[in-house]
C-alpha cells in the first residue's frame, strides 16, 4: 500500500459516507455541514488527480462561499416544525430503489463497456494539466467568449439575487 | 505528486492542532468547581424562557450572496494574472480588452446592487 | 494516479450522483432539495477532472471551472427564490408549493 492508494480509500470512504448522511438527517444545519465534510474530500481527491486549481478553488468557492450562504439562509429561515424525511414510506422504497437500479446500471456500464479504459498519459503531462497556467491559457484563447458568458451570468444572478431577496426598495 | 502536499498539510494539521490546543487548554488550566447556579443557562439574571430552535435574523444574508458573486469574479482573475505576461506577448491587448469587458460588466452590477441600497442594513 | 484504475473514480462518482437523486426524491425541504443538487453537480465535476486528468488535457477542468461558476449564480438566485417564497407562503416544504400545478 502506498500513500496514494491510502488517501483514495479515505476521502472516497468519507465522501461516500458523508453523501449518505447527508441525505438522511432531519436537521438541515447538519445536513449542511457534512456536505462541506463531502466538499472537502473532494478537493482531496482533486489533489490526488493532479488537479492543484480545480481544489483550490473548489475550496474557496463550495466549502467557503456557497455552504457559507446555505447556513446563513437555514438559520434565517427555520419553520416551526423542522420538515423530517418524506413520511410516506412507499415513496422512499421506490425512491430507493429506481436509485439501485439506476447505481446499478452505471457501475455495469463502467467496467464492463468503458473503450480501452487503461489508456492514460503519462504523469508529466496529467501534472502539467491541472496547472493554473494551462488553464488560464485555455480560458483566455479558446474559451474566451464562454467566459465572457459567464460575466453577463453573473451579472444577472447578481441583479436577480436583489430582486428576489431585498425586503423593501428605495 | 501528492508527496509534494505534505507541507501544505502540515501547515493545516498544525493550524487545527494549535485551535484545538487553545480550545482544551482552558478546560485542563483553568480552576473548575461546578455548581448549579453556574452551569444553568444564563438570559440576564431571568428564567430562560422559549426554545433554543428561535430563528436567527440574519440581516446580512444579501451580502453573502454578492459576496459569491464577486468571489467567482476574484477566482476568474487569478489565472488572468498569472498567464497575462505571456499571453500579452502572443496575442496582445485583446487580452487585456477580454478582461476589461468582463469586469466593467461586473462592476455595472455592482454599481446597481449599491444604487438600489443592497448593501444597506434594513 | 498509475496506481488507481479510473474505474474506481468514476464509481465514486455515480455513487454520489445518486445519493444526491435518492435525496431529492425524499426529501422535502426545499433547502435540502437544493443541497442535494449541488451534490449532483459536484458528482459530475468529479468525473469531468477524472477524465481530464487521464487524459492529461486540461480542457474538463476548464470546464469544471464554469460549472462552479454556474452553480454559484445558480446557488444565489435559488436560495433568493426560497426566501421570497417563505416570506410569502410561510413554508419550505415543497409539496405545499403547488400554485402553478394544473
Amino acid at each position: 500500500m502506498n500513500l496514494e492508494i491510502i488517501l483514495f480509500i479515505l476521502f472516497s470512504v468519507i465522501a461516500a459516507a458523508s453523501a449518505v448522511i447527508m441525505i438522511t438527517r432531519a436537521n438541515p444545519i447538519i445536513s449542511a455541514l457534512f456536505l462541506v465534510l463531502n466538499f472537502a474530500c473532494l478537493a482531496g481527491l482533486y489533489l490526488l488527480l493532479n488537479a492543484q486549481f480545480i481544489a483550490v478553488t473548489q475550496i474557496i468557492v463550495y466549502a467557503g462561499a456557497i455552504m457559507v450562504l446555505f447556513l446563513f439562509v437555514i438559520m434565517l429561515l427555520r419553520p416551526e416544525h423542522d420538515l423530517t424525511l418524506q413520511k410516506k414510506s412507499k415513496i422512499k422504497f421506490m425512491a430507493a430503489a429506481a436509485g439501485i437500479f439506476v447505481f446499478a446500471q452505471l457501475v455495469y456500464i463502467i467496467f464492463f463497456f468503458s473503450p480501452n479504459a487503461s489508456q492514460k498519459t503519462s504523469v508529466q503531462s496529467s501534472i502539467n494539466s491541472g496547472t493554473i497556467e494551462q488553464i488560464g491559457t485555455a480560458i483566455f484563447t479558446k474559451y474566451v467568449i464562454p467566459f465572457e458568458a459567464a460575466g453577463y451570468l453573473l451579472l444577472a444572478a447578481a441583479i436577480g439575487a436583489l430582486v428576489l431577496a431585498k425586503k423593501k426598495f428605495e | 505528486m501528492i508527496i509534494n502536499y505534505i507541507p501544505i498539510l502540515l501547515v493545516i494539521a498544525a493550524a487545527a492542532g494549535f485551535a484545538g490546543l487553545v480550545v482544551y487548554s482552558s478546560t485542563l488550566f483553568g480552576p473548575q468547581s461546578p455548581n448549579k447556579e453556574k452551569l444553568s443557562t444564563y438570559e440576564s439574571g431571568m428564567k430562560p424562557v422559549g426554545t433554543t430552535k428561535e430563528r436567527v435574523s440574519v440581516k446580512y444574508y444579501l451580502v453573502a450572496m454578492f459576496f459569491i458573486i464577486f468571489d467567482l469574479e476574484v477566482v476568474f482573475v487569478y489565472p488572468w494574472a498569472v498567464q497575462f505576461k505571456k499571453l500579452y506577448n502572443q496575442y496582445g491587448i485583446s487580452v487585456f480588452i477580454s478582461m476589461l469587458i468582463f469586469l466593467v460588466v461586473l462592476e455595472l452590477g455592482y454599481l446597481y446592487v449599491y444604487k438600489k441600497g443592497g448593501f444597506k442594513w434594513d | 494516479m498509475t496506481t488507481i484504475p479510473i474505474e474506481y473514480y468514476l464509481v465514486l462518482s455515480a455513487f454520489m450522483f445518486i445519493t444526491g437523486v435518492i435525496g431529492v426524491l425524499i426529501r422535502r425541504n426545499a433547502i435540502i432539495v437544493f443541497m442535494c443538487i449541488e451534490l449532483m453537480l459536484n458528482s459530475a465535476n468529479l468525473s469531468l477532472v477524472t477524465f481530464s486528468s487521464y487524459m492529461g488535457n486540461s480542457i474538463g477542468q476548464v470546464f469544471v471551472f464554469f460549472v462552479m461558476t454556474v452553480a454559484a449564480a445558480e446557488a444565489a438566485i435559488g436560495l433568493a427564490i426560497i426566501i421570497a417564497l417563505f416570506r410569502n407562503k410561510m413554508t419550505l416544504n415543497i409539496d405545499e408549493v403547488n400554485i402553478m400545478k394544473w
